[in-house]
């Protein structure tokens, strides 16, 4: 029955919470150069999330065995695909390295040579009859957005054949990610789905009495590993490196490893890139000769871990599943406590600029509100992310990306918390206020011993609705490719081209939001000792 | 000596004028009842009294000191906030502070904001609980109280931060008859201790009971005071008559 005992849990709960972010912020210094690959994790067999959680795929191989040859450490960075370019814009990326298309693309960044051959393919289910892109006609396709698929079908550079085949269609269904578009395919709200082929191969390893492959191709095109315009001197180490891997073979059999040697391009005589300049010759710098050498050596214990078959799909279990989900949950639970630690304190200041005094003051409490209400949260995300390049043009580090989405939230639920404190505040009867102030309680004194516990009592429900919303909102991480548990879900769910890794996150939000209601239900009660 | 002094107070809210020119002093120990029609400014007087509203004009002073001068200046918020501890307000509907114990509604305000000693503190609060006859219920909430209890807890709450005069606003309004007559005798005997109370009232029985002094409103001015059997026995203004007459007293 006592204010003060509930207030020191509480306070103790917050403070755990506050090293715990700390732990989960702080965890990225490092004293090593960091090549830093950003891929979209839902892109088998090029960048994907294996069996063991782990991100892995061929590009991802590649960038590891230069990484390994340079003494640089790899920092695999899952992004999301439409923000590619401001990713590696505002320098949060060192490349963009993941099955990227050069054509249509070749003025937009500084490539390398190319180093797969790729052809963009349709695939249907195989009971659907359609044998050729003219059967499409009529038809419902899916395509990924602003993949290479869907520029080759309606881009400025795609041919007329393509064009009038897009045109054909009843409609052309631009998604997220493959694996939903399979999952389109398969239960028939699509046709058709155009794609690259070695994404398709791999879908179809695991699925292929369902689906085919239709002959015809809608595009040949070429992959590169794309760096910020005018990175040349990144792009011309790491070309070096790949040209050495081709050498000694080490090329080769990464490429085999992904069953993808009949597509692989790079060729030593390639020497002038897409923008006209020349691959330097290579041994110009004794130093960084001198550490090729010494790599090649340990190059033979390379060589034994690459040995492995072509990767199938691994069926997890649930409780493999589960395992993986656990990471991003840790995740989840930071971005949540982190949130309402902040956020709740902010909304009090937000109540207390709305309700001042000043009318400067509480218009500009009142626009804050409005727009933090009035906007959708994934775009105020998005916002806090790209703002300190776009309009500070400052780099941002690493860790910026936690911050982001925790300033993001807090931010937005500040907004929320404000309103519902100031309708808590405002429903106290002004004969509290009067009686304190007769009675000498100075204005902070009034707020704090009368005011405040009697809000708090009363805006219990509402924040406890959202609160709850928050557990749910967390998943809006995804947004800036923050590894919580809705994005791991969705990287589990794309590598096992099954849905039961999104089910299994929705059990763990809904566990997550028992708990929670359990825990406000309780406080509610333990303020129940007064009406 | 006078404890409160009002001189020609005036106080309209918006174009409607509420008190016009009103002067009341209180001599310690004096206990004066206001009473008049709804609407005839009485609990705004004494809102005014006890800075809940500002006067547009006129002066107030406390046992002597000048706390708002002539023409309506008040001093400034800290110095206004210790003239609070001139006097206590028991407010019509009590104005407990609920998340709080009956002890700590009391007990609160000495030492948080008097810094007095907790024991001390707590050891008279008992002895005002059972004065005002409820020292059973020092751990209960506002909420388990019935209305004339809270009222007790109310006027001991006023009484723990030892002012020298206290203000009732309508303190039977919220009662049973028969509370009324607890109430009553609660303030008969703190009249017996010479507390000086100023109290705003419509029931002309309670008036007459408990005070020295009986003054009549109407209209935002002082029609006729003096002591009660004369204004409300024998009063002299024909609005008086015509009040106390609408009451069948």
């Amino acid at each position: 029955m006592d204010n003060t005992r509930i207030i020191k849990k509480v306070l103790y709960l917050f403070v755990t919470a506050i090293f715990a972010g700390f732990i989960f912020a702080g965890s990225a210094c490092q004293a090593k150069q960091e090549f830093i690959v950003g891929f979209d994790a839902e892109f088998p067999p090029y960048g994907y999330m294996d069996e063991n959680g782990d991100y892995t795929g061929f590009d991802l191989d590649l960038a590891e065995e230069v990484c390994k040859r340079k003494g640089w450490s790899l920092v695999k960075r899952p992004i999301k695909w439409d923000f590619k370019d401001s990713e590696l814009d505002s320098g949060s990326i060192s490349c963009l390295w993941n099955g990227f298309t050069m054509n249509g693309r070749e003025g937009e960044y500084t490539w390398s040579t190319p180093y797969v051959d790729n052809s963009q393919v349709v695939i249907t289910s195989s009971s659907s009859g359609i044998k050729g892109l003219k059967d499409l006609s009529g038809k419902i396709m899916a395509v990924q957005a602003d993949s290479s698929a869907l520029a080759a079908l309606e881009g400025e550079d795609a041919t007329d054949e393509n064009k009038a085949l897009a045109k054909s269609l009843k409609e052309l269904q631009q998604v997220d990610d493959y694996n939903s578009a399979f999952m389109n395919l398969e239960s028939g709200m699509v046709d058709a789905i155009a794609m690259d082929i070695g994404v398709a191969s791999y879908q179809l390893s695991s699925k292929s009495d369902k689906f085919i492959m239709l002959d015809e191709r809608l595009a040949t095109e070429k992959y590169g590993i794309g760096f910020k315009s005018g990175n040349t001197e990144l792009r011309d180490e790491v070309q070096l490196t790949l040209f050495e891997m081709l050498e000694d073979g080490t090329f080769e059999k990464i490429a085999s490893k992904w069953g993808l040697q009949d597509s692989v391009c790079l060729s030593l005589e390639d020497t002038t890139y897409i923008d006209g300049s020349k691959v330097p010759v290579p041994g110009g710098d004794s130093a960084d000769s001198g550490e090729v050498k010494q790599e090649d050596t340990g190059s033979t214990d390379n060589n034994s871990v690459i040995k492995a078959d072509v990767p199938k799909v691994k069926k997890l279990s649930i409780t493999q599943i589960i395992k993986q989900l656990s990471s991003g949950l840790a995740a989840t639970v930071a971005i949540f406590v982190l949130t309402i630690l902040f956020s709740m304190p902010l909304g009090l200041v937000i109540a207390a600029a709305r309700m001042s005094k000043f009318k400067v003051i509480q218009w500009i409490a009142k626009i804050y509100i409005s727009i933090m209400r009035g906007t959708p949260l994934m775009l105020q995300l998005i916002v806090v992310f790209f703002a300190p390049f776009y309009i500070f043009e400052v780099s941002t580090p690493y860790s910026y990306r936690f911050y982001a989405v925790i300033i993001g939230f807090s931010l937005n639920y500040a907004a929320y918390f404000a309103e519902i404190y100031r309708s808590g505040i405002q429903s106290i009867p002004q004969g509290q206020r009067e009686a304190a102030q007769i009675m000498g309680y100075n204005r902070s004194q009034t707020f704090f011993r009368i005011i405040f516990p009697q809000m708090v009592k009363r805006v219990l429900p509402p924040v406890t609705n959202e609160v709850i919303t928050l557990v749910k909102d967390t998943s809006l991480a995804f947004a800036l490719s923050y590894a919580e548990m809705f994005t791991k879900a969705k990287q589990i769910a794309a590598a096992q081209t099954s849905l039961v890794p999104l089910f299994v996150a929705g059990v763990f939000y809904y566990i997550f939001n028992f708990i929670v209601a359990f825990i406000m239900e309780r406080i509610e009660k333990r303020l129940d000792y007064y009406k | 000596m006078n404890v409160l002094e009002i001189n020609n107070i005036r106080k309209s809210f918006g174009s409607k004028v509420v008190l016009e020119d009103i002067t009341l002093k209180v001599e310690k120990g004096e206990v004066v009842s206001i009473i008049g029609p709804s609407g005839s400014g009485k609990s705004t007087l004494l809102r005014c009294a006890t800075f809940l509203e500002h006067i547009d004009n006129g002066e107030i002073s406390y046992i002597g000191k000048k706390i708002v001068g002539k023409g309506a200046v008040y001093p400034s918020k800290k110095e206004l906030q210790q003239a609070c501890a001139n006097f206590g307000l028991v407010f019509q509907n009590f104005n407990l502070f609920p998340h709080f114990s009956v002890l700590k509604n009391i007990s609160d305000a000495p030492i948080v904001i008097q810094k007095r000693d907790k024991e001390e503190v707590y050891k008279e609060t008992r002895e005002l609980l059972k004065k005002v006859g409820i020292e059973d219920k020092e751990n209960a909430y506002p909420c388990e109280l019935s209305g004339g209890q809270q009222q007790r807890v109310a006027i001991a709450r006023a009484l723990a931060l030892h002012p020298q005069m206290l203000y009732f606003d309508e303190p039977t309004s919220a009662l049973d008859p028969e509370i009324t007559a607890e109430i009553l005798r609660v303030l008969k005997s703190l009249a017996a201790e010479k507390m000086t109370m100023v109290i705003v009232t419509h029931e002309i029985d309670f008036a007459r009971a408990v005070s020295d002094r009986v003054v009549f409103m109407d209209g935002g001015v002082i029609i006729e005071e003096g002591k009660p059997e004369d204004v409300i026995d024998n009063p002299e203004n024909e609005r008086t008559k015509a009040f106390l007459k609408k009451l069948h007293v």
